[in-house]
Parts: structure tokens; sequence; C-alpha cells
């Protein structure tokens, strides 16, 4: 079976016309497998974890703790923290870290590439602490402005910068900015949602201090994500969320807490979320994902040229690193109908602000339609959506 | 079964009997010129349709009895909705315009969801319109 025929919704119609999901940036299909693995989990082991002695509660306990470790595999990380996503990891980095670890007067840096969920967290953080936030601008041609951020670092106690942006595709040169944080003491956390869909990242020897990123975005359900950290920041989160699982003891008097990550997991976990995530991840190793991303990016800055011949502005570079995003504007057809013709005739894409308006306003655009390509993508549905862009700027202009 | 002004309905008919959906979003782009325009100038925070995606806006006035509506908006379908929605409550007194249901847009195939979204122009179009209208009958 082709990697395309495993998944189910790929065989379907929308509007009379094949589908031709485009929209993978904001989430991605999933295969059979994981279909099948929650399935499963709920028809045969359904049951809560890390409680009960018996059977049902092993295997449920079992395939969750399994996610975990197959996380720290696949990023080299010891300590992994099971969260909603990628916006409930950020937010847990802010009240855990952030809260026990930050005063008044102290600086954060975030970028103006950020996603909202990498901007608001540290805005109301920063209005509660007098925490003084930093943004570095992004340049005409869609990258970090590096001396800015250079400028900036002096005095900052966290970086927050975001691996890969939703909107240009462009992968951020991550590795300086890392050096040039702890160079000045200062902790990082990478927003990575967009990052490792498309590249396996050594968490250890990379080197960030906090590294977020969701499970839908890479062929796994949605509702769960994760948060890597470095095991010396670790120890330096307080708790977040009270309630079972993450305490060791509890009197009338106070709590005391687990130490490992279960301290950060209040409550019944995602279970099936997460038996679903690591089939998702054993899927993942079943093709190489480099060359997969070699092709998509080929097939991305291929778009991007046709697009930019038809008179449209894309905004993106598609370097080898960088996503396979086609974020794109025509001069006189609106977006929002653009994004209505095209689906229907099948195609899925989308169309907005992508939850990162401050970017947008520096481009000085309140929005715009986004093709963004994952591993079941063909050329031939490039090609498609080229020639019906071709045909709406024919009709429409 | 829901009712609809008879302009709308023979609208709504002539919809129907299109099969193909981007034959029938043309159809609605060529309707957005059926609402009186509300020049730029006279845009304001009043005016403007929150949630849209692009810009949009929407003002309604009561003349002797009966509701005007007059809009604009950056993307053609919303005005295009506009044009539907003008010419199914032109010469309706206010009681009558708002017992027009938002199901016209689904009925006439053009969209699935009218549940009100950040992303859904037309949802948020209709409900400016008639709380603009509730707000008049006051």
């Amino acid at each position: 079976m082709s990697l395309r025929e495993q998944f189910p919704i790929l065989q379907r119609k929308v509007n009379g016309h094949p589908l031709v999901y485009l929209d993978n940036a904001a989430t991605t299909q999933k295969p059979q497998v994981v279909l099948d693995a929650m399935n499963a989990y709920y028809s045969e082991s359904n049951a809560n974890v890390h409680r009960a002695v018996h059977t049902l509660a092993g295997e449920a306990t079992e395939g969750y703790e399994s996610c975990r470790t197959k996380l720290k595999e696949r990023f080299n990380a010891s300590r992994v923290i099971i969260t909603s996503g990628t916006t409930e990891a950020i937010n847990l980095v802010a009240h855990a870290w952030g809260r026990a670890n930050l005063e008044k007067g102290d600086a954060i840096i975030l970028t103006e590439m950020e996603h909202h969920s990498d901007i608001v967290p540290w805005q109301m953080l920063a209005e509660e602490r007098g925490i003084e936030l930093r943004y570095v601008p992004v340049t005409q041609q869609f990258t970090l402005d590096m001396e800015a951020f250079a400028h900036a670092l002096d005095g900052a106690k966290l970086v927050c910068v975001v691996h890969t942006s939703n909107v240009l595709g462009v992968r951020n040169p991550l590795e300086d900015i890392i050096s040039a944080s702890h160079a000045v003491g200062a902790k990082v956390l990478i927003d990575a949602a967009q990052g490792v869909p498309h590249s396996t990242v050594d968490f250890t020897s990379f080197g960030a201090d906090f590294m977020a990123f969701s499970a839908h975005k890479m062929c796994g359900p949605t509702g769960i994500g994760a948060l890597l950290v470095q095991p010396d920041v670790f120890e330096e989160m307080q708790p977040f969320m009270g309630g079972g699982d993450m305490i060791e003891t509890v009197t009338v008097e106070g709590s005391t807490y687990q130490t490992n990550e279960h301290k950060f997991e209040a409550g019944t976990p995602r279970i099936a979320e997460a038996i679903g995530w690591s089939a998702a991840l054993d899927w993942m190793d079943s093709f190489d994902l480099d060359a997969e991303h070699a092709r998509l990016v080929g097939i991305a800055s291929w778009v991007s040229g046709e697009l930019r011949a038809m008179g449209m502005t894309v905004y993106g570079r598609h370097d080898e690193d960088d996503a396979a995003v086609v974020s794109f504007l025509h001069p006189t057809i609106n977006s929002e109908d653009m994004a209505h013709l095209l689906d229907a005739r099948g195609y899925a894409v989308r169309t907005g602000h992508h939850c990162a308006q401050p970017l947008l306003t520096r481009l000085g655009i309140s929005g715009t339609v986004r093709a963004s390509f994952y591993v079941y993508n063909t050329r031939e549905e490039a090609e498609g959506l080229v020639r019906e862009l071709k045909e709406i700027v024919e009709k429409f202009a | 079964m829901t009712f609809y002004p008879a302009a709308l309905q023979e609208l709504i008919e002539e919809f129907q009997e299109v099969a193909d959906k981007r034959e029938r979003l043309e159809m609605v782009f060529e309707l957005a010129d059926e609402v009186m325009i509300l020049p730029a100038d006279q845009w304001s925070d009043d005016t403007r349709i929150r949630g849209c995606q692009s810009e949009a806006h929407v003002l309604i006035a009561v003349d002797e009895g009966l509701v005007h509506m007059v809009g604009a908006a950056d993307a053609k379908l919303v005005q295009g909705l506009m044009g539907v929605l003008s010419i199914a409550i032109e010469g309706l007194t206010p009681a009558q315009a708002v017992l027009i249901p938002v199901d016209f847009a689904e009925d006439m195939g053009l969209l699935n969801s009218l549940t009100p979204s950040r992303s859904n122009g037309f949802r948020n179009m209709y409900d400016k319109v008639m709380d603009e209208i509730r707000t008049s009958m006051e």
C-alpha cells in the first residue's frame, strides 16, 4: 500500500471533486494505523493510567507511557511533559518556569514571527509581573533581523522563538540564537510546532532549554503535544496545575509532589491520544522524512514560481530547511473568495491571519492564502492547484 | 419549513438548479452589485463587521417604516450575500425582516457551516444586520 493510500480521508470527494488537502500547517491527516490504535484502545484496553493494578489499567499505562518513551528516543530528550499541544506547553513554561524565575524588570525576547500562542502567554505574564517584552523585527527578506536580536539580548532572561514560521515557512537560525542567548545567560524556548513535522531534532545537542510541539501536525491526533525540557531547567519548574496524578502525598496540612514529568500532568491525561501519537511516531519511521521534506520543498518552490509568474505576491523564500508552505496574495482577488473558489474544486487551503498578526502587520497585509504540503501530497496535486489558480485569475482578476 | 420572502425564495430556487458549486459562487459574486454601496469614507467602527477575515461594513436604516441596507466588503462572496440579503429585505418592515432565517446561504448551496466563528464572514454580517434591525425596533 502506498504512503498516500494509508490515509482514508484522502479518498473522499469535496463538492464532487477529489479532496486535495493543502492545509497541513493547520493540521495533518491521520493514517489508518493511528485510527486503528485509538480505536483498539477504546475497544479493548480503556482504563485510567498510573493507578489501578488490573490488567486494563496496566495496558493503558503502558500505552500512554510508550508515547513518552518514543518521544524521548526520537528527540533524544530526558524530560518529556505531555501537554494538550504547543499552546499548553508554552503556557506551562510561562506558569511553571516563568513565575518561579522571572521578576519585575526582567526582559523576555520574542520575535514578530511568533504564532499568537508564543506571544499572548508572555504578554499576560509581563502584565502580571512587570516584565519587559522585546520583539525582534522581521526583515523584508522574511528573516529575523539578527542584528536587532543581538542588540536586544543584553539583560534578557528568556528568548522565545519559532522554529519555522507557520506563515512564511522560514526556518530560523536556531543554533545561532541558542548559543548567543546562552552566552548572556538567557534560557531559550523553541516553538517547534511547524518544525518537527519536517525534521528530527536532537534536543540534547540542540541545546534549547524548552521545545514545544503538537502531535496533530505530524499525523497524530489533536489534543496532545509535548514540552521537552533540559534536566537542569526541569528542576527550576514549579507545579502549575494541581490535582490527581501529580502528587506524592496529600494530607489536610498540605501536599508533596511527584518529581518526574507527572508533576506537570495533573488529572486524567489524554490516553487514547497518546496511544494514537505513539502509532504516528512509529509510522513516521516507516519512510525517509528528509527525502520527503526535500521533495515537498521542491514542490513549494515550484508552486511559488508559478504564482509569481501569475502576478501574485509570495511571502517566503523556500530554502532547503524551510517548510513546504506557500503564502500568497493576488493584487485584486480577495483571499477569502479565492479559498471558496478553490474549495468548490476540492482544494483545501487556509486564509486569514494564521494567528500571526504581528508578522502580517510587519508585512503590511492583513492575511494571505496559504497552501501547505505534507508527505501525502503529490506533484500532480500541486500542478492541479496551479491550474485552478490560473483559471481563477483569468476569470476573476 | 423555513419561510423566505418571495424574492429570496426565487433566488434560492435559481441557485438550487445549478449543480456546480463554482458556478453558484460566480452567480453570487454577480449579486455583489445588488447592495447599495456604503462608500469607504463612511466606514467606521460602528459599521465594521467584526470577525470578518477581510474588510466588511454594513449600515441599516429604517425609512417610512421600511428597512434599507447599505454595505460593502472586500470579499465578493460576503458582498454578494449582502446583495442577496438586500433583495430579501427591500420593502419589508423591521418586524418582517428579522424573520428571515440565516439558512438561506446554505440553502443556496454556498456555505456549509453557518456556525458563528471568526472565519465566517457571512454569519457575522447576517448577525450584525439582524441586530441593527432589532435595535431599530426598540
